[in-house]
């Protein structure tokens, strides 16, 4: 078990700072979700200050698409000079390897949320004052789900060189309930001033379990050099 | 099973098992037999040459050596163990050097080798990575990111990764591709030297000449099927077409 | 033996067309009209079965590519696309049928309802696994990753169900059936459930065809001379 962490970190350290090198992933991301932010604040109205449901559902568009990205930059990290050969050839569990793409995947997202929703704040008067903690709760517990999807298929699609459009077809539909869910349970949580609902928390959670489960099932058996 | 009772007991058999064994091993892609009933014996410690035109599956081949893909039907075993029964314990055996450099190009030499050395679980991965760099003679190119190396560079680094956890069988496929002369020299010279320190070596390559000069065993594969496997002693790269011609 | 499959292919479609018929005059001629809705109510008696075997057809897709996957054998794969394309086919009668209903029941062709958001999701989902299939060129890939596909798909169902509960409803969840209108039903279930068995098989039959062909075209490739090498990457 130790040493399945221990592998999972220091892939995901080897990640991260392969990142850090370049900063590509995330300065593209950032740009992208901020320039996702502006021209939906434009087609809603720029100036007027936008409702907290309306705000959510903006940043969730700029993070799906930022996630996407993310999960094909860094598994294109390993398509280049057969670098992913590398990894396999070691005695490294195929788990371990999904792990730690996933923690990556995470790590990249939340920092792009760190950064785009302040922005957004900023820019448009977004108000998320009312419930900041179950906003996060909730945007968190997403996005663990969806990297977990995210991260299965683009180790999936990465050696079909039409990565892409595809990737995003993949993982756009599968993702929907915890779109909806998270997008019901702001409104409920913004518009109606109610506290977290027990129904949405468990639909969140049930989400992440599963594809978590699934995608660590599966992801050996699609991952090929 | 019935098999290996038959087969003669050599005296070094008995006592080490042989470095890799391949029994009746077939590979369909996409519904194409890529590898076809494959069977063959190294001895540990022996140099094999792995010849064949492009095509002939001697990439696949190695590829469900390295196990990094599955073989559709047949076993393969290493050191006496079989290798779909302890893929794991048995990665730490292999080594490979491809035509990619399987590094990441964004780390420097050192990291990179430092990286795969934990991966491996290499004692003391650092003052490893340092004396490998040495043995390739790029000891001062250690902190430079591997994307500014050259092609030849970078395939000494390449091996580098291969034997950080100082493997027992090394698979290389086609590693002499895209390489200058004096690096070609490099690479010769550094396989000679390994299989001179006891370690078994699959070179897959499509220089007959060369291959014959440096191995001890040929295999030769065409279409998928192991046509030739036979000891190199004296043998002329004339005789080796001729067979291949033949069969 | 070929010829013995053609007959009885021949008479199961008669059968069904058959029973089709029969369950469509019993509709029109026995079942009796509800109060409320008006004969528009009708639609419902091949609504239901018709959703029944979406899911059933969305089943095969989830069993066949966890086969897949488990065997790597390509017939596995086959009957996945096929089931893929019933469920789609089933899916969008479900969709259409529904709107017709919601048009008369709400007066609007659409709405956000929970089972309306559902079926489209659901629809969705499964047009994507039939919009993967042909943009993944090599079979072996191609297979892994739709089953893969299928999978997640089929457990996102329930999730899709769970999170479209959230949202307000209009949808009626029960309705009081006369017994004439529960005979009409279950009668309806039979023939719908022949239509898909039917069509699936009859396109999983053509997928194996399709892939033979394909391997033909594909022998003379391996013997010959190949100029690509087998390794993916060129240095």
């Amino acid at each position: 078990m130790t040493g399945a962490m221990r592998q999972v970190i220091l892939i995901a350290a080897k990640d991260l700072r392969i990142e850090a090198r370049g900063r590509q992933t995330i300065s593209l991301v950032i740009v992208l979700g901020i320039l996702i932010v502006v021209v939906l604040g434009m087609g809603l109205g720029a100036g007027r200050p936008v409702s907290g449901f309306a705000a959510t559902a903006i940043l969730w568009v700029a993070y799906l698409f930022g996630g996407v990205l993310c999960f094909e930059k860094t598994m294109a990290v390993e398509r280049h000079d057969d670098a992913l050969a590398g990894l396999l050839l070691a005695p490294v569990d195929r788990g371990a390897i999904f792990a730690a793409k996933l923690l990556t995947n995470v790590l990249l997202m939340f920092s792009l949320a760190a950064v785009v929703t302040p922005v957004a704040i900023l820019l448009f008067r977004f108000d998320l004052s009312a419930h900041p903690l179950g906003f996060a709760t909730i945007m968190a517990l997403g996005m663990v789900g969806f990297a977990a999807v995210g991260t299965l298929f683009a180790a999936a699609v990465s050696s079909t060189r039409l990565e892409g459009g595809l990737l995003a077809l993949l993982v756009f539909p599968l993702s929907l309930p915890v779109v909806i869910v998270s997008t019901q349970m702001m409104r409920r949580l913004f518009e109606q001033g109610e506290p977290l609902g027990s129904t949405g928390l468990a639909t969140l959670v049930a989400f992440d379990v599963l594809f978590l489960v699934v995608s660590w099932v599966v992801f050996e058996l699609v991952l090929e050099p | 099973m019935t098999r290996t009772a038959i087969q003669p007991v050599d005296a070094t058999f008995t006592e080490r098992a042989p470095a890799v064994r391949v029994q009746s091993l077939s590979k369909v892609i996409d519904d194409r037999p890529i590898l076809h009933e494959i069977s063959f014996e190294v001895p540990d410690g022996r140099y094999v040459a792995l010849l064949g035109a492009n095509g002939a599956g001697k990439s696949t081949l190695l590829k469900v050596l390295a196990t990094l893909i599955l073989p559709t039907a047949g076993e393969v075993f290493f050191f006496g163990r079989s290798q779909s029964r302890d893929t794991v314990g048995l990665r730490s055996k292999l080594g490979m050097i491809g035509h990619g450099a399987m590094l990441y190009r964004d780390l420097t030499a050192l990291e990179n080798l430092v990286f795969f050395g934990r991966l491996y679980r290499v004692a003391d991965p650092g003052a490893r990575a340092r004396e490998l760099l040495e043995y390739v003679g790029l000891a001062s190119r250690a902190d430079d990111p591997v994307k500014t190396f050259s092609r030849g560079m970078v395939q000494r680094v390449s091996i580098a990764r291969a034997l950080m956890h100082d493997p027992d069988l090394l698979l290389a496929d086609e590693p002499f591709a895209g390489l200058d002369a004096p690096s070609r020299a490099m690479l010769e010279a550094f396989l000679e030297r390994l299989h001179d320190e006891g370690k078994t070596i699959i070179l897959a390559n499509h220089d007959i000449a060369q291959s014959l000069a440096l191995a001890g065993q040929v295999l030769v594969l065409r279409a998928g099927r192991l046509v030739v496997d036979r000891l190199t002693n004296g043998l002329e790269p004339d005789t080796i077409l001729a067979e291949v011609a033949a069969s | 033996m070929s010829a013995a499959r053609t007959i009885l292919g021949s008479l199961y479609w008669v059968l069904t067309a058959a029973l089709l018929a029969a369950c469509l005059l019993m509709l029109l001629f026995y079942t009796p009209v509800e109060k409320t809705m008006g004969p528009v109510q009708k639609i419902f008696y091949l609504h239901l079965p018709v959703a029944i075997n979406t899911f059933a057809a969305a089943f095969v897709v989830f069993v066949a590519s966890i086969g897949y996957l488990w065997q790597r054998r390509m017939w596995w794969d086959d009957l996945a696309a096929a089931a893929g394309k019933v469920t789609v086919l089933f899916c969008a009668i479900v969709l259409l049928t529904g709107m017709v209903w919601g048009r008369s029941a709400w007066g609007v062709w659409w709405t956000w309802s929970p089972r309306l958001t559902f079926s489209l999701i659901l629809f969705l989902l499964y047009v994507v696994y039939l919009m993967i299939r042909p943009s993944v060129e090599s079979p072996q890939r191609r297979a892994a990753i739709s089953a893969v596909y299928g999978i997640a798909a089929f457990i996102d169902v329930p999730l899709v169900y769970l999170s479209v509960k959230m949202m307000p409803d209009i949808h009626p969840s029960s309705i009081a059936l006369e017994p004439e209108m529960k005979l009409t039903l279950a009668a309806w279930f039979i023939p719908v459930t022949l239509v898909m068995v039917g069509f699936l098989f009859a396109r999983f039959r053509l997928n194996r065809r399709l892939r033979e062909l394909g391997a033909g075209r594909a022998v003379p490739e391996v013997s010959g001379v190949q100029a690509i090498p087998l390794g993916e990457s060129t240095p």
